[in-house]
């Protein structure tokens, strides 16, 4: 899904779109995971310094996610469309920063927006290549939500495995051997 | 006084090179999928093949599912027994290696630092590094945490190096 690692323009903003939080959603992303008073019971929220309830970062965190999946796969269908193969992107080893700036309160309307800030091929890992990406989340006042410097993996297309290394994996594929194999170079 | 976390551990109650156990969470096929659905729905962690065709080679969970279990253990034992208020953001997160069907996720919650705020003389800073594992012992992810909490007496004045 998505575009080559060979396609990914630096600077491109992706718009992600809006979600509006629900205090029903975030008290239930708040049971599952993060029960903390001011993210589960809005009475003992007034309490807290937000002074109501607020989601948990992860929340908003994981729907910025669920944004930025839904974005790749409508570059996927748009890519098709035009006739051409999308490339192949995802997972991702991590990320390098995370900051949440402002609370979602239940009726916020986060909008979510995307930007390839850097690109290289992976050291480790043959074929693939290594996005930076920052994501920032707005709520309805223009107040920055998050943000974030996520890392992503994308696919080559121009990439060709040496000779020894597409020798090596096809021992791997051997019954038996293969598994001894793959186990002793790790 | 937060009628809510009065009887909690504050700012002053904690010390720098605590560890705390985060217990275990066995991740299955339905939480893994179930998740996905909402938050995650990459082919890889919905569906067998394309997991076994893709870089993780089985059904594992999201990273964000992963995360959020972790945060789940950690306020477990530690958000929700101290004057928590909120979390500020996380660095250097690192998912090592995925989660699939059946593993148990363990680790530990080290307190790394505590500084005051400059700003508000009645919040901490303590700076929490997570490390998980699978039943192996083998990691699955390493993050830093940092979370915002109350100081019991904001009237004691800063001292040098509180806010380095």
């Amino acid at each position: 899904m998505t575009r080559w690692f060979e396609d990914i323009t630096i600077d491109e903003i992706f718009p992600l779109g809006t979600h509006e939080f629900t205090e029903a959603e975030i008290i239930r992303f708040g049971q599952l995971y993060d029960p903390q008073y001011f993210h589960v019971d809005p009475e003992a929220a007034k309490h807290s310094h937000f002074g109501g309830l607020v989601a948990s970062g992860w929340h908003t965190v994981s729907v910025g996610h669920r944004r930025m999946v839904d974005a790749l796969f409508a570059e996927e269908a748009r890519l098709r469309g035009l006739g051409k193969e999308p490339g192949v992107s995802g997972p991702s080893p991590g990320v390098n920063r995370m900051e949440f700036k402002a609370p979602v309160r239940p009726g916020d309307r986060v909008t979510y927006t995307l930007v390839v800030t850097g690109k290289r091929a992976s050291n480790s890992i043959p074929g693939l290549g290594l996005l930076f990406n920052t994501l920032e989340a707005s709520n309805q006042n223009g107040e920055l939500v998050y943000h974030a410097e996520l890392v992503g993996f994308s696919k080559l297309r121009d990439y060709k495995m040496p000779l020894r290394l597409r020798m090596f994996l096809a021992l791997t594929r051997l019954p038996v051997l293969g598994k001894v194999i793959a186990k002793r170079t790790g | 006084m937060n009628p809510v976390t009065a009887s909690r551990r504050h700012y002053e109650d904690l010390a720098i090179g605590e560890v705390i156990g985060l217990g275990a969470t066995t991740v299955t096929k339905d939480m893994i999928v179930t998740f996905a659905r909402e938050f995650d729905p990459f082919p890889f962690h919905l569906d067998e093949e394309a997991a076994k065709a893709s870089l993780l080679g089985g059904l594992a969970s999201s990273g964000w599912q992963t995360a959020a279990l972790t945060l789940r253990m950690l306020g477990d034992r530690f958000l929700n027994t101290i004057a928590s208020m909120g979390g500020l953001g996380f660095s250097d997160l690192k998912w090592k290696k995925p989660v699939m069907v059946g593993d148990s996720i363990s680790g530990t919650a080290t307190v790394a630092a505590l500084r005051r705020s400059r700003h508000h003389p009645e919040r901490g800073i303590v700076t929490i590094d997570l490390d998980v594992r699978n039943q192996r012992g083998e990691p699955v992810m390493t993050m830093r945490l940092a979370n915002l909490i109350e100081l019991r007496d904001p009237s004691v004045p800063l001292l040098d190096g509180e806010n380095p």
